[in-house]
């Protein structure tokens, strides 16, 4: 009974550390992702009634003169087509890619420069400073006894920038 | 017949006709303020907003890529409009500039948009860096034979060689590192370490362009950047704005004893000012598994016959905002020096603005007396339709 009761509880802390190193790479994927990011916060203007103010494209183009009846096509008619997010446009860009061969090699994704051969530097994450140790709880790099202080007094696992 | 010339970037479009000596600058995206909640901000329009405090960003390109258009034509509209470039679209030659790979729906949308809905006369679509090597060779007698431009921009940095003006695609090669991803950088670690200024990337943005350098004697700035009082020649004071009394953010002078009037915020900025560029030369700094620039330049150099390195490396042409960052092109120059065979020579040329230099390559283009053989007209897009507009240019 006592044994089982031990050997559960090891395999709970098993599967602790395990969970850990995924969710430290979730991390380290999602610091990559907020670096790409356009804004921090929501909208701050979400709550107004913006699209009464700006003006529409059909508006614009009108004060242009007569030109613009030339316009053909409907506006509806283009979003559908045209309205795609970029992982969406990526999708469609490697599916053609693997059918393509013949377009000589390069594809955007065979255009990203490879990974250095040059070591791995890393940097306190207090203050910036090379860094020897990893926080065992977050993975976070600290320096010294002093920034990890800092680290585990108000950051640690808090701060998921 | 008017040429307008349209760089355009994913941070910045550069604008003009072909006759302007300069380019208009601006901002290609719709700006909300926090604190300006009677109205939107479309590109320049931003130079009336007095408070930049929170400024919350539309932006109609993604990772470098034109996937919000609505937003595009808010910005093109008030760019070609009576405001600003009073567009008369059916006597106007447009030259615009779209991404290396740009995705084949993006290239069909914009001509659609350009020949549909704005009806421009005549278009020309190429890469940014097809009009800076076009300008390199305007500067000699002789034109050089290849040109190598480092095209360092807001969402990538990309190392494309050129050979008798064309581009040798296949060794194109792309860094996913630019300013943008400096600028959230620095407000991630600034943010961690000092202050929130997570919602402040028009502030934080200026300090990068204020204080941020490319070091070119990495771990000896470390080691200076430690040290405590006068030693320390690395650390600067930067004093936020306020939008009150103070409207722009600047280096406090060190001597500069006079009595901080209460509530002003202030950055130290120490290591974080060399740190943050580094990115573009280790992107695994922050976890990017990539090349930095210099090795990235050796490597592309290896894609190619061994007999066009030396004019490669004799001509490298440094484009877009990064390259403004101080120190970039010495450092540039030591590293590749290191990298590359004795035997060759080294020769890289920062022009006197690398934001601008793909426009003004742009407008000696319009100049040139083939260009009218160069451009699709709408009337050719009418009558042999898309795919033929398509292929017409070779920007992928
Ligand atoms: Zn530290
Ligand atoms: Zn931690």
């Amino acid at each position: 009974m006592a044994d089982k009761r031990e050997s559960a509880r090891q395999k709970t802390a098993e599967q602790k550390r395990v969970l850990d190193d995924v969710s430290r790479r979730r991390r380290q994927r999602k610091v990559l992702e907020a670096l790409e990011f356009d804004n921090f916060s929501e909208d701050p203007h979400a709550d107004l009634k913006m699209s009464k103010k700006a003006p529409k494209f059909e508006e614009a183009m009108d004060v242009n003169g007569p030109s613009s009846k030339k316009r053909r096509k409907s506006r509806g008619d283009f979003k559908q087509r045209y309205r795609k997010t970029f992982a969406a446009l990526l999708e469609e860009e490697y599916l053609s890619s693997q059918q393509m061969v013949n377009r000589e090699g390069v594809t955007y994704f065979s255009a990203s420069a490879p990974p250095s051969p040059l070591p791995e530097r890393h940097f306190c994450a207090v203050c910036g400073f090379s860094s020897n140790y990893t926080c065992v709880q977050c993975g976070a790099r600290f320096c010294c006894i002093r920034c990890l202080g800092t680290h585990q007094d108000t950051r640690c696992l808090k701060w998921t920038a | 017949m008017a040429t307008l010339v349209l760089d355009n970037g994913a941070g910045t479009a550069k604008v003009g006709y072909s006759t302007d000596k300069e380019p208009r600058i601006i901002p290609n995206c719709v700006m909300k303020a926090k604190n300006v909640r009677t109205r939107i901000f479309v590109g320049d329009q931003l130079e009336e907003c007095k408070d930049l405090s929170s400024l919350f960003y539309l932006l109609p390109f993604q990772k470098g890529y034109l996937v919000n258009w609505d937003i595009e034509r808010q910005v093109w509209d008030h760019m070609f409009g009576k405001d600003r470039y009073r567009v008369e679209f059916s006597d106007t030659n447009l030259i615009i500039t779209e991404p290396f790979f740009n995705f084949q729906s993006i290239q069909e949308a914009m001509t659609e948009v350009l020949f549909e809905e704005y009806q421009f006369k005549a278009l020309y679509r190429c890469n940014a860096p097809e009009l800076s090597q076009y300008r390199y060779k305007y500067r000699y007698m002789e034109s050089p034979l290849c040109t190598l431009v480092i095209d360092s921009g807001y969402s990538f940095t990309h190392i494309v060689p050129y050979c008798k003006g064309k581009k040798l695609r296949d060794a194109v090669t792309r860094i996913n590192v630019g300013g943008k991803l400096l600028t959230n950088h620095l407000k991630e670690i600034i943010s961690y370490r000092q202050l929130m200024v997570m919602d402040e990337t028009c502030v934080v943005n200026q300090m990068k362009e204020d204080v941020c350098y490319v070091s070119s004697h990495f771990s000896q700035d470390m080691e200076l950047a430690r040290k405590k009082g006068p030693e320390n020649t690395i650390l600067r004071e930067y004093v936020l704005p306020d939008f009150s009394h103070i409207s722009r953010g600047y280096v406090r002078q060190k001597d500069d004893t006079t009595e901080r009037k209460g509530e002003e915020q202030l950055i130290r900025m120490n290591n974080e000012r060399f740190a943050v560029p580094e990115l573009l030369f280790h992107p695994a700094d922050v976890g990017i598994q990539e090349m930095g620039i210099p090795e990235a330049v050796i490597h592309v150099l290896s894609k190619l016959d061994e007999e066009m390195r030396p004019h490669l490396l004799n001509n490298i042409v440094l484009t877009g905002g990064n390259c403004h960052l101080p120190g970039f092109q010495d450092r540039l120059y030591r590293d590749i020096r290191s990298l590359a065979s004795d035997e060759y020579d080294v020769n890289i040329f920062l022009p006197p603005n690398p934001i601008t230099y793909a426009w003004e390559g742009g407008c000696l283009l319009a100049q040139d007396p083939d260009f009218e053989n160069l451009v699709l007209t709408r009337q050719d897009y009418e009558e042999q339709g898309l795919s033929y507009a398509l292929e017409k240019f070779d920007v992928w």
